[in-house]
């Protein structure tokens, strides 16, 4: 039986519900986790979860929230943010003095060497990933 | 002193990215959130190429093989 245009509403598929997503983005998040910096293993596997989500994310494959037509002029704040970081990046890339004044990476390194805050750090950079696809 | 002057610089700026999150999240605030301003720089086309989409998704793949990969 037909339903008016107006009645029916899309279902959203299984894999796309968060009861599906978390889990599996959990899953992936422990595994990255295990692998240490600068070895072939987490390069290959960055190289497939990334380019996996890219090419979710290029092809229509997934609904996509609506985004904003334009944007009101109060979307300069988020310059504030943004040039704090630039500048203290940049002035530690430029500068490069090790230790003694860290870049942002140099600072986060000794932390990601734990496994549960590797996997951590995976699992907000994959489900960022994921949020970015579906906009 | 430099150190500190750096840990505190960058803990400044995470600081207003969650300030500036927590302010678009309130109700009729004018601030879009940071989700809404990568949805409309992903808007962008040039022709029939998602330039904004493909930047973005590029530039977000950099940053996990940078700090997760090497």
């Amino acid at each position: 039986m037909d339903h008016p245009p107006e009645l029916t509403a899309e279902a959203p598929r299984v894999w796309d519900r968060p009861v599906v997503s978390v889990p599996v983005l959990i899953c992936l998040s422990l595994v990255g986790g295990q692998l240490p910096s600068f070895s072939t293993a987490a390069n290959l596997y960055i190289l497939g979860t990334g380019g996996g989500l890219i090419w979710v994310g290029l092809s229509n494959r997934v609904p996509r929230r609506p985004a904003p037509r334009r944007l009101s002029s109060a979307a300069l704040w988020w310059l504030l943010p943004v040039t704090v970081f630039g500048v203290f990046e940049g002035a530690t890339f430029v500068l490069s003095v090790g230790d003694e004044f860290p870049t942002f990476s140099r600072l986060a390194d000794p932390l990601l060497e734990d496994h549960l805050a590797r996997s951590a750090a995976w699992f907000a950079w994959l489900a960022a990933f994921w949020g970015l696809v579906r906009r | 002193m430099m150190r500190a002057l750096a840990i505190g610089g960058f803990l400044t700026a995470v600081l207003l990215f969650a300030a500036v999150e927590w302010a678009a999240r309130r109700e009729g605030s004018r601030i879009p959130s940071l989700a809404d301003v990568c949805a409309f720089v992903m808007r962008y086309e040039v022709g029939p190429v998602p330039v904004g989409r493909i930047g973005l998704f590029g530039f977000w793949w950099w940053l996990g093989w940078h700090f997760l990969a090497r």
